[in-house]
């Protein structure tokens, strides 16, 4: 675990791991997504998920969870012109998580095909973004 | 010469849809597609417009079988965001709920899967066992599928009953005991099917991130009230079965004794349930940040992300539910299979369209 961590710190210069009840977060920059996911399968980690939320800046942030020895391993990252590598190739879990992200949120994963997952043939990916990321006013319904 | 079946999307083997392509060479499959949208509802869309307490109602239906571990999960998760502490008792009443669950599922599943076999007598003995868990939790809750039992901060109802609950957790350990794992184990139609059938490899299954009775029925040992306890998990005493054949049998080998073991769970809960509140009163305030919370969901591994900005509407709500990364694992247990015990391989990680879909 400890020796994981330092190898994600190196790949990271300047940042440091955030301790939280429910695990550990650091940043890494998108370029090094690629690196942090082979890392994590040669050191028998489980990817959990991968979470997208959309920012102000029409970019998303990415958080991917790990799961090494039953603890959580939270590694934020920011899409680049709305797209991130794949790691598909590296870990095989990641195949229907990057297809559900591209549907909800139009996110980019470059080096693979993206066919739809949740959506029907015709729809457009992105659902979730742009226009109908609009909310109501706090505690009103849609 | 090859050719494509397409099964599903609706199709007596499942109570949900579901297409599988199934190309085939000869009886052996070669390639398979799976289609999974047909139940596709936006629940992380509609989160992200309800409020907190409304959110609780909406994950709730996110899935029949395993609403309860849902409504947990998200209060969890929203818990740890407002810094708020759950009472002991609110503790124990939630374990013993989803525990009760728990066996809900895998009675479901294993009369489904004897079904499947073409066990029709089997599939009745574990449907019998299955009704008196879910007269249990209509006692306990008023519901038989959407209890209602978890609110955020605790639990919506108080358990009265408890000989009610130590008298159907000892009934149901002995007829799991006395009768289902016997009947599995020893028939040899059950073993014909099931033995060798299906099988998923560790490092595939650690490959593709295989979580619950699939991962561990090919030797992972992961289980999330061992590694990361959450409710009073960490206080209870309780074995994780794990198998390490990864066939059909070893799934329905881990999910038998798993049962036995959540009847030992409920008993010691029972027993060891303190007084005292079963929650706090008055509205929860959720300030702006962002949390995560995860359980042992009947099928495995249960995550729910949650962000706040300092509303009562949470702004991001992430559902990862474990027949989502379950389910893409079928491909590699079907390819080189025959194409008979496609439904039978299928049904083995116990699929959840529902919760897949979300």
């Amino acid at each position: 675990m400890d020796k994981i961590e330092k190898i994600l710190i190196s790949i990271c210069p300047g940042k440091f791991w955030e301790e939280k009840p429910e695990g550990r977060w650091l940043e890494i920059p998108c370029i090094a997504v690629e690196k942090m996911a082979g890392m994590m399968i040669e050191a028998g980690a489980r990817l959990v998920t991968v979470t997208a939320s959309p920012l102000d800046t029409g970019e998303f942030r990415l958080i991917y969870h790990w799961d090494v020895d039953g603890n959580l391993l939270n590694c934020v990252s920011t899409t680049s012109r709305g797209a991130l590598p794949d790691i598909v190739q590296i870990c095989p879990a990641a195949d229907w998580i990057e297809l559900e992200i591209h549907d909800y949120y139009g996110v980019n994963f470059t080096g693979r095909d993206l066919p739809s997952l949740m959506l029907n043939e015709h729809d457009r990916a992105g659902i979730f973004a742009g226009r109908f990321q609009r909310k109501p006013k706090a505690g009103g319904r849609p | 010469m090859s050719y494509t079946i397409p099964i599903g999307p609706y199709h007596p083997a499942l109570e949900e849809p579901c297409k599988i392509q199934v190309t085939c060479e000869g009886e052996t499959v070669q390639d398979v597609a799976l289609s999974v949208q047909y139940n596709f509802r936006g629940v992380e869309w509609l989160a992200e417009r309800r409020n907190y307490q409304q959110t609780v109602a909406l994950v709730e239906r996110v899935c029949g079988i395993c609403s309860n571990v849902h409504t947990l999960t998200f209060c969890t998760a929203v818990e740890r965001l407002a810094g708020l502490t759950v009472s002991e008792r609110a503790q124990y009443i939630r374990t013993i709920v989803v525990e009760l669950e728990r066996l809900a599922s895998h009675t479901l599943w294993a009369g489904i899967a004897a079904e499947v076999i073409g066990f029709q007598a089997l599939f009745m003995t574990c449907f019998a066992v299955r009704e008196q868990i879910m007269d249990l939790l209509e006692n306990l809750s008023g519901n038989r599928v959407h209890y209602g039992m978890n609110c955020i901060g605790g639990v919506t109802r108080d358990l009265e009953d408890s000989e009610g609950v130590l008298t159907v957790a000892r009934n149901v350990r002995q007829a799991v005991s006395g009768r289902l794992i016997p009947l599995f184990a020893n028939d040899k139609t059950v073993r014909a099917r099931c033995a060798g059938t299906g099988k998923l490899s560790r490092e595939q299954a650690l490959a593709w991130g295989a979580v619950g009775p699939t991962a561990r029925a090919s030797g992972l040992t992961e289980d999330i009230r061992r590694t990361s306890p959450y409710a009073v998990y960490a206080k209870l005493d309780f074995e994780v079965p794990v198998e390490t054949a990864g066939d059909v049998f070893a799934r329905v080998v881990v999910r038998l004794l798993e049962m036995v073991e959540s009847c030992r769970i409920i008993e010691q809960a029972v027993e060891a349930m303190p007084p005292g509140l079963i929650h706090r009163p008055g509205f929860v305030e959720v300030p702006r940040g962002e949390a995560v919370a995860r359980s042992e969901a009947p099928r495995g591994e249960l995550f729910y992300y949650v962000a706040s900005d300092g509303t009562d509407v949470p702004c991001r709500v992430k559902i990862r539910t474990p027949s989502f990364v379950n389910i893409p694992i079928v491909r590699p247990m079907l390819i080189g299979a025959n194409l008979a015990d496609v439904a039978l391989i299928n049904a083995s990680v116990d699929p959840c369209y529902s919760c897949t879909s979300r």
